[in-house]
């Protein structure tokens, strides 16, 4: 039973459940439990956290001794964390620094384009301008949802 | 009861067509062909995109054009699957076999023009069973009590994964997360909020709307990047000609009826089985066919079939939604936020309560589907254009989308980070093998679930086995049971993995 010879995908999976699961039957135990007849807040949550657990335990004791898995595919580093990066960036933007949408709009499609792997400056400049108009057309003008667009406004 | 059906269709025949809600049907249609023949985005993505567009509308256009961005964005994958020989998403990963050679051998014109009146001729049959056997089914669904609910749940979600690809276990661990996920907030039988931690956006919920775009489009983004740029030069079929020949047409009837018939089984099912609805309808006509060595050299058959097998089990799996209230897949999960957002609670009721709503929507199915065909023949060309986008100009705009989409919700940056989170989540998962279509599912039957499975205990003061001493209940249970044991079987397991080849 090398550590070596193992299914990653399936020992990464079930890690996953077991914390999962393990997260929520864990935490279920600040609520009340009830019983059967009269459930509380916690039961539900905490019968599948077990059993989420157990599906974990299983997949990573299945996973010993498989030699011949394919490996999971290799972390892709650079889109994940632009597209998420600049996502958050937008929220930030929009939210407590009160940019407005526009800026906040164009900086996320900067921050974005740079995780794809053929950045082209005045293709995304372009992007960056009629992008956000066509938004603010959709979102602001067309249905009416009260965005901040501006810093000033 | 055929009369009844009659006054339901002209009912609804009115609502759909008055101006307003023609419109939406328009536009839902055209927006979700639009992005279904964008590369790299599938339809759980499309309509998670989108859906912050209706959620101003009233509930009757709202849910008119998310079903048209449904289907149409079921069309547009075809599209791209006969021009490109690029499934825009899986179901139309089989008509890329036949249609992608018509369309290397000049016939590309008759393959669309065939797919789209066999989807169309699926479209009608599917809008006419709905029709016809919704109301009685409705009725059943009326005599269902918490515990049969509980049970028909259950059946649900085991059907989806166990007739799905990949692993059983971490499919059913997918279920469960979701499940968990979406009971995060508070409880609404004590008021005591749960897992959210002091976060009072939690105490409200986690929004599905954040999960499925976080899931779906970043994490689809995500990997469509990864696979870096070799694969990305897109070579497009020239369309010469859209009439069929009389040949073509005589040899696609078979085909479609099979198709359609083949679809609107599969459809009912829990478990949205528009995948193996075309393949099995592209094994039978392998089967009937005088030369099955045609198949996969541009065989029109191998067009009509699937492509109307895909389009009626999409159609008719709208018929449990709208009965039943429970959602066979993460596209009619979707459907189901979608109306809990309108402040109408899916079920049997809404047949009753809400006759325009229900009719209105049956209708301008019909109607779209029709649309579709008028939209997708001549507007060929600007589909080509669409196609020719290259991938690093439209993922940036889709980003966008999306965060100013989840923005939207609640006009807090709140719903973006979730959507990231998420996406971060849904991208490690996938990489293990944990598919994010069942979690969808769970996640919006979670609360639901839960809700059923108190009130079952309760009324039967604490007794479990009130799960199997009330007929139906029991039924579902065992159904459920046997699926789960079929996938233990040899040959069954053959099947999924040949389905699982397929999905990737």
């Amino acid at each position: 039973m090398a550590f070596h010879n193992r299914d990653r995908k399936d020992f990464n999976a079930g890690v996953m459940y077991i914390g999962i699961g393990g997260f929520f039957a864990g935490f279920g135990l600040n609520y009340p439990m009830g019983t059967a007849v009269r459930m509380g807040p916690a039961y539900f949550p905490t019968v599948l956290g077990v059993i989420l657990m157990v599906l974990g335990i299983i997949l990573v004791f299945r996973s010993f001794g498989v030699t011949d898995a394919e490996l999971p595919a290799k972390t892709h580093w650079r889109p994940l964390i632009c597209i998420l990066g600049a996502c958050v960036l937008f929220g930030v933007l929009i939210g407590p620094a009160h940019a407005g949408m526009v800026a906040a709009s164009m900086v996320m499609m900067l921050v974005g384009a740079f995780g794809g792997w053929d950045f082209r400056w005045k293709e995304q400049l372009i992007g960056m301008i009629v992008m956000p108009a066509v938004c603010v057309g959709i979102f602001y003008y067309g249905l009416g949802l009260p965005f901040q667009l501006f810093p000033w406004s | 009861m055929f009369s009844g059906v009659f006054d339901h269709l002209m009912l609804g025949f009115t609502v759909a067509l008055s101006m307003q809600n023609l419109l939406y049907c328009f536009l839902g249609c055209f927006l979700g062909t639009v992005i279904g023949v964008l590369p790299g985005i599938g339809p759980v993505a499309t309509i998670a995109m989108l859906l912050p567009i209706t959620f101003n509308l009233p509930p009757i256009p709202a849910l008119i054009m998310l079903a048209g961005i449904y289907y149409g964005a079921s069309y547009g994958g075809s599209t791209t699957a006969i021009l490109v020989n690029l499934p825009g998403e899986s179901s139309s990963v089989v008509t890329c076999i036949d249609g992608y050679q018509m369309g290397r051998q000049g016939r590309a014109g008759p393959a669309l023009a065939i797919a789209a009146m066999g989807s169309f001729f699926a479209g009608c049959v599917g809008t006419i069973l709905i029709a016809l056997f919704g109301p009685p089914l409705a009725e059943l669904a009326f005599e269902f009590g918490a515990a049969e609910y509980f049970s028909m749940m259950v059946l649900g979600l085991v059907a989806a994964v166990v007739l799905a690809s990949g692993s059983l276990i971490k499919a059913i661990g997918m279920i469960i997360v979701g499940l968990l996920g979406g009971i995060v907030g508070t409880d609404v039988n004590s008021g005591i909020a749960r897992y959210s931690f002091g976060v009072s956006e939690l105490s409200d919920g986690i929004g599905f709307v954040s999960v499925a775009m976080g899931m779906f489009g970043f994490g689809e983004i995500i990997s469509n990047l990864g696979q870096t740029a070799e694969t990305k030069s897109i070579e497009v079929s020239q369309v010469h000609t859209l009439m069929p020949t009389i040949d073509d047409i005589k040899t696609a009837i078979g085909p479609t009826v099979r198709g359609t018939l083949l679809g609107t089984i599969f459809g009912i099912l829990p478990g949205s089985h528009t995948v193996i609805a075309s393949f099995s309808s592209y094994t039978l006509e392998k089967k009937l066919a005088k030369d099955p060595s045609r198949f996969g050299k541009g065989a029109i058959e191998g067009v009509a079939g699937p492509e109307s097998a895909n389009n009626a089990a999409a159609q008719t799996s709208f018929i449990p939604l709208l009965t039943l209230g429970i959602p066979t897949g993460a596209v009619m999960a979707l459907m189901v936020g979608a109306m809990t957002i309108q402040g109408i609670a899916p079920g049997p009721q809404v047949m009753t309560q809400k006759p325009d709503l229900f009719w209105g929507m049956i209708a301008s199915m019909w109607i779209g589907n029709l649309m579709l065909v008028i939209l997708n023949l001549p507007l060929i060309g600007m589909w080509v254009q669409f196609l020719k986008i290259p991938y690093r100009i439209l993922f940036p705009s889709i980003l966008l989308f999306i965060a100013i989409g989840a923005y939207s919700i609640n006009n807090s940056e709140f719903d973006v980070y979730l959507a990231a989170f998420f996406g971060f989540f849904g991208y490690y998962a996938a990489k293990w093998g944990c598919e994010a279509a069942p979690m969808i599912l769970g996640f919006v039957l979670g609360p639901l679930m839960e809700e059923n499975l108190r009130r079952a205990m309760l009324i039967s003061r604490g007794d479990p086995s009130v799960f199997f001493t009330r007929p139906i209940s029991c039924g579902q249970l065992l159904v459920a049971f046997a699926l789960l044991l079929m996938v233990v079987l040899p040959q069954f397991q053959k099947k999924r993995e040949i389905l699982a080849e397929a999905d990737d």
